[in-house]
């Protein structure tokens, strides 16, 4: 009972409690301040990653996946899945206007590619639901007209990878590349870009300003390598695509990267499309008769076949957010299911079952997520440092605290208090000073986390300082959400360095002499 | 009836590698209900002798003595149980909790003593019994005032409260008006000695004053760690 009202006493009557009070309100509101805006930002990077990927894929890279659309109609069917799309990857190289010629993965994509994956929001060249946090002065030039076109029809381009002909008014089947693949976009520190503007010095010496504003009518220089039906590789095949769009994924390796194809183009270029083949011996075709002169030296002509269009990859939607391994897991298994039965029906036709890759998102992106889960690592560590600073502060200014209390404990022994008692006693201050530190740190942090871009818009202003450069980190806003179970974890880590750091000097109070204590020696 | 007694109790204390034996084999009586004064120079042992008695320190091992309370060793009782329960100390420089106002220094025995929900059951009773008893040594309008704010025979008078609030049926006081002026501490001796009388509890002083012996039943002079006569 003394041990409460002692606690109670000492907590408030002294310099030395509200000091460790104020170190360990500081260290907690640290640790959750950093866990949650680094954890926040990890976490958008996952989700960043995952923006690019469905939430399982089928892939048979090389020759690819023949009937995909049946196995597309077919995975559609299953009620864990929501949409699924086709995908080539390929690589291949892009040559913007410049003349320079850049490697890059090559994705051939449809409008579906939009159901299955995030890619619709990640389309640049549109008119933004809101300035960005950081455009205060509505700089960006996405929240004016555009010249020539629309902020919609761009997007739209962008959606269809199809950008529409100004001589002929056709539709062509276009490109998207990521936002920096071609560098003719310019990143601004409020997160942005403008179109880069080139001059160009004539003959007469007149200067031309070019804006480099792709979309609207520029063209890149797709190659790529085809490979016949039996992987082996044929002539590169060079074509010139009209810009629809760009996109901004947040990942820089996409960004940078990834070239976005109408499918039906990147089909025909790297040799997928449907066409007719030669018949294998023993395979049924159909004898088309020659309309000319026939084949010469040849007594009838080859029988041909259907070679059906083909897909590197399936990429598939689950029904539901799929936010975890499990969930991921489970439709992976579904999926499975599903080939096995269409390869079973397409014997010899399809890859089987045990060729095929099937991966989650997680399994697609494991290099990328086993860095983020080593940086978590690395925090957590991190944080075990700060809690072991938090047992030693509290030992350092508890171990003087009993050096001023050695009376305090001299006259408690005397009056009949138990070592136990005595030692419970600087537990119960241990366990207050944590509660009371703990709590104000997690009232500090939610208050600096809550408001963590209007202090650091303000130290820019004022102070110069921009610790969180939009041109540099890809978000631009800094994540200010602070997750309840860290909360718990950083608050009980809080309480219970506090504890342990009180142990030491509680041990050394319990087992101190009476008679020296009273002495005060 | 022998309340407390002290055999062939020895007891030396070590300052680095020199051993300075304070008590040699000291032997003492004490009847219930007694009065006992022990006289002595500064440095003669009497208060350590009064610590052993009290079951604060022990004797030394070798030779062998000990400390009994109603014929059973302090030891086998146990010393927290004894100090709570049975001993009240009277300390020369007060010895107060500065944290704790006067009702609550007087009451930190009773909690010591009850534990927490011994101490919660007999809450009432408790602070009627220190209230009681600061009324009784003139104190009654300083219940919420803190040590640092009385005089020091107010922070005596407090401290005699404090020793006698678990009723103990020995009280053991270290030079109790030796840090106070002479009306003072003949007025606070005065107290101890009333409440004493009322509660009959045996009572054992060590002090250097022989006005304060005078009024003893019993003065035993300690020099060179032993008793001389008496």
């Amino acid at each position: 009972m003394y041990q409460v009202l002692l606690t109670r006493r000492y907590l408030f009557s002294k310099v030395m409690p509200l000091l460790a009070s104020l170190g360990v309100m500081l260290c907690s509101a640290v640790v959750l301040v950093t866990w949650s805006v680094m954890g926040g930002f990890l976490v958008m990077l996952i989700n960043t990653g995952r923006t690019m990927a469905g939430d399982v894929v089928v892939r048979w890279p090389g020759t690819g996946i023949p009937h995909y659309e049946d196995l597309i109609k077919r995975l559609e069917a299953e009620p864990s899945v929501e949409a699924a799309a086709p995908v080539i990857e390929a690589f291949g190289m892009i040559s913007p206007p410049d003349g320079s010629t850049e490697g890059v993965v090559i994705r051939g994509v449809d409008e579906r590619f939009a159901g299955v994956t995030r890619y619709a929001e990640i389309i640049w060249w549109r008119r933004p639901e809101a300035p960005l946090p950081k455009d205060t002065e509505r700089r960006d030039p996405r929240l004016g007209e555009i010249s020539g076109t629309s902020w919609d029809e761009l997007y739209g381009q962008g959606l269809k990878l199809q950008r529409r002909d100004p001589r002929t008014g056709d539709l062509r089947p276009a490109v998207v590349p990521g936002i920096h693949v071609m560098g003719t976009s310019r990143r601004t520190r409020e997160g942005f870009y403008w179109p880069r503007v080139t001059e160009r010095r004539g003959s007469d010496g007149t200067r031309e300003e070019i804006n480099q504003f792709m979309p609207r009518d520029g063209s890149v220089t797709i190659t790529v390598l085809p490979l016949d039906s039996k992987g082996q590789p044929l002539e590169p095949f060079s074509s010139v695509l009209p810009v629809a769009n760009e996109f901004q994924s947040g990942v820089y390796d996409y960004d940078s990267r990834v070239v976005l194809v109408n499918l039906a183009e990147a089909q025909r270029m790297l040799r997928m499309q449907q066409a007719k083949r030669l018949a294998r011996p023993g395979e049924a075709g159909v004898v088309e008769q020659p309309s000319g002169e026939g084949f010469a030296g040849q007594d009838s002509p080859p029988a041909l076949v259907d070679d059906p269009a083909r897909v590197t990859d399936v990429v598939v939607k689950g029904r539901g957010p799929m936010a975890t391994s499990a969930e991921a897991r489970a439709l992976a298994a579904r999926v499975e299911a599903v080939y096995t039965k269409f390869a079973q029906d397409h014997a010899g036709n399809v890859p089987d079952v045990m060729d095929v890759s099937i991966m989650t998102w997680e399994d697609q992106n494991r290099t990328f997520i086993s860095a983020v889960k080593n940086e978590i690592s690395l925090l957590l560590v991190l944080f075990c440092f700060i809690s072991i600073t938090v047992v030693f502060l509290v030992i350092a200014i508890f171990w003087s605290m009993v050096r001023e209390k050695t009376m305090d404990i001299g006259v408690l022994r005397a009056v009949g208090a138990r070592a136990s008692g005595v030692a419970g006693l600087w537990l119960c201050y241990g366990l207050a000073i944590g509660l009371v530190g703990s709590s104000l740190g997690l009232g500090l942090a939610y208050t600096i986390v809550g408001n963590i871009n209007p202090i650091h818009d303000w130290m820019g202003e004022r102070l110069g300082i921009v610790v969180w450069d939009p041109a540099v980190y890809y978000f631009s806003k800094i994540p200010n959400r602070v997750d309840a179970w860290h909360a718990a974890i950083v608050f009980a880590g809080g309480v219970v360095s506090c504890v342990v750091g009180a142990l030491v000097p509680a041990l050394r109070a319990a087992f101190m002499s009476p008679v020296r204590a009273l002495r005060n020696e | 009836m022998t309340i407390l007694q002290a055999s062939n109790v020895h007891k030396t204390y070590r300052l680095d590698r020199v051993e300075v034996p304070v008590l040699r084999g000291v032997d003492l009586q004490v009847r219930e209900g007694e009065f006992v004064a022990i006289l002595g120079a500064s440095g003669s042992g009497k208060s350590t002798l009064l610590h052993l008695l009290g079951g604060l320190d022990l004797p030394d091992r070798e030779p062998a003595g000990r400390v009994t309370f109603q014929g059973v060793d302090i030891r086998a009782r146990g010393l927290d149980t004894y100090r709570a329960a049975d001993v009240g100390f009277v300390f020369q420089f007060y010895h107060l909790l500065p944290e704790l106002n006067v009702l609550q220094n007087v009451l930190i025995s009773a909690m010591s003593m009850h534990g927490v929900f011994g101490y919660l059951s007999n809450r009432a009773a408790a602070t009627a019994r220190a209230e009681a008893l600061l009324r009784a040594v003139g104190l009654s309008h300083r219940l919420k005032h803190r040590p640092a704010e009385l005089s020091g025979g107010e922070r005596q008078r407090v401290a005699i409260a404090r020793a006698l609030v678990n009723k103990p049926r020995l009280i053991l006081a270290d030079e109790p008006t030796g840090n106070l002026d002479r009306v003072t501490g003949g007025k606070i001796l005065d107290v101890l000695l009333d409440l004493r009388a009322k509660e009959g509890q045996t009572m054992v002083v060590v002090t250097h004053d022989e006005a304060t012996a005078t009024k003893a039943d019993r003065v035993l002079r300690l020099a060179d760690g032993r008793f001389g006569a008496s």
